[in-house]
């Protein structure tokens, strides 16, 4: 038997798909245009809004269905989470588009050295994809494993930063361009860690405590 | 603090076991809700709780009901004082037709003995108060029970579970037959009256179990299930098949 509940609920999961698919999207084309010096703004500026757009529409319908059905236990904990998890992906569009801001701000960055962007971006990637699956898969354990990788971003963001303190990083054009940049990412990075937090939550009940 | 504690109880109907080995302590001045589908025993279970179950022929009951700490089922207890500490409202308002506003709730003190007038007067007057009804008929208390709408009679058989001061209430499913509007009035009497009395609601109705309690006893086959914080019961519960009646995913 399918209750009226679940066409609504099942709704709100699709319209999550859509938007970790566009937002995982987004990140990827801004870093990857980011390093070969490709102007994006526009492009993605679009998905951001549509992510923005479509994270509305799943409040709207959060709170519909809190009205109509009152929903409880693992139902009410799915559709408060999706308004979280919603709000996360939508924040990579928007961090996603920070970053193609950066170019313009500071024109040709072809002659810095890209190697500590390139290898955070590389796990903030991994890190989307794995609160993204965790999701489909309603998996704790994968879940889990996000909080030691927000960790690690969050590390490779204070050591660089440390050592442009100590001078280590002679262009400032370049330096000061790749902190924004690793900011952007380690920020993503905590909301895709949050975004497993609510996984948890929408299987067990537990609440994962903030950092 | 626990106002009743049931220990093992069981109860049966000629042979036929509907209540097993429930265990529960209700708290004092809270609001205890009895949820679970149609024939899991509920009522029966709040009818152990007051001795009203033995009254039914072939009924049975073992196991312990304590009354603030005391064995209801001990020898030496009364079980019409116990009736009398423990009142009942039924399902559909149940005023005596033939009897005026009046007389519907002094039966019970007049049942119980007092003969005192002026006494009676003043604790009908006090539980028609207690239920928000004095205003509404007090220029006609010997019109018949039943010339009152069905949110009004509801109100009036509480007022007569009330008039004779007791400890506790049972009601069992007291707003099925009322309106929604009839329905949120009673509700809101039942969270004022748990300041002074402990609270038991056997209701089909999730969300007034949700709505009003304080503590959730989820009953299946007889058999207690789950039982704890409604704010728990309803966001988290522990139990598999608690989370599948109270999200709809029965049978
Ligand atoms: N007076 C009775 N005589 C025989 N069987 C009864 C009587 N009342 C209830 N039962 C049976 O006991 C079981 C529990 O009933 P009840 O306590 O009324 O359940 P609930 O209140 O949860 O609907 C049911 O199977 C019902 O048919
Ligand atoms: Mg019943």
């Amino acid at each position: 038997m399918v209750r009226l509940l679940d066409l609504g609920i099942e709704k709100l999961n699709n319209m999550i798909l859509d938007m970790a698919e566009l937002s995982t999207k987004a990140v990827t084309t801004a870093i990857q245009a980011y390093t070969e010096g490709k102007d994006v703004r526009k492009e993605i500026f679009e998905w951001s809004e549509k992510l923005r757009f479509i994270q509305d529409e799943v409040s709207e319908l959060a709170v519909e269905l809190i009205a109509r059905y009152q929903p409880v236990a693992s139902d009410l904990r799915f559709i408060k989470s999706s308004m979280e998890i919603t709000y996360g992906l939508s924040r990579f569009g928007r961090y996603a588009y920070d970053i193609t801001t950066v170019l313009s701000m500071f024109g040709d960055l072809s002659k810095c050295d890209h190697s500590t962007i390139i290898k955070m971006a590389d796990k903030v990637k991994v890190m989307i994809c794995k609160s993204i699956e965790a999701f489909i898969k309603r998996d704790v354990e994968l879940a889990r494993t996000l909080s030691n990788m927000d960790d690690e971003v969050d590390n490779m963001y204070k050591e660089y930063v440390k050592r442009i303190i100590e001078n280590k990083e002679s262009n400032l054009r370049c330096s000061v361009s790749a902190t924004l940049i690793l900011r952007y990412l380690e920020r993503i990075a905590d909301h895709a860690n949050s975004i497993g937090d609510k996984v948890i939550y929408i299987i067990t009940g537990e609440s994962v405590p903030r950092k | 603090m626990d106002k009743i504690e049931a220990k093992d109880l069981n109860a049966w109907y000629d042979g036929n076991h509907v209540v097993k080995n429930v265990s529960l302590r209700i708290k004092s001045n809270q609001i205890t809700a009895v949820i679970g589908p149609s024939g899991c025993g509920k009522s029966t279970l709040i009818r152990c709780f007051n001795r009203m179950h033995e009254l039914i022929p072939g009924a049975k009951v073992s196991g312990k009901v304590l009354l603030d700490g005391e064995d209801i089922y001990d020898d030496s207890v009364d079980p019409v004082d116990i009736r009398r500490k423990i009142g009942m409202v039924f399902q559909k308002p149940n005023p005596f037709p033939t009897m005026s506003i009046f007389d519907n709730v002094a039966i019970g003190l007049k049942l119980n003995g007092v003969k005192d007038k002026k006494k009676i007067r003043e604790m009908v007057e006090r539980s028609l108060k207690m239920v928000a009804l004095w205003d509404q008929v007090k220029d006609r208390l010997n019109d018949s029970g039943a010339s009152l709408s069905g949110g009004q009679q509801q109100r009036l058989c509480i007022a007569r579970a009330l008039a004779v001061e007791p400890e506790v209430l049972l009601l069992d499913e007291p707003c099925s037959a009322l309106d929604p509007n009839a329905t949120s009035k009673i509700e809101e009497l039942i969270v004022k009256l748990k300041e002074n009395y402990t609270i038991v609601i056997v209701t089909h109705n999730m969300q007034q179990a949700a709505r009003i309690s304080d503590f959730t006893a989820f009953m299946y086959l007889g058999e207690l299930i789950e039982y704890g914080e409604t704010s728990r019961i309803f966001k988290q519960p522990e139990k598999e098949l608690t989370e599948k009646y109270i999200t709809g995913r029965f049978g």
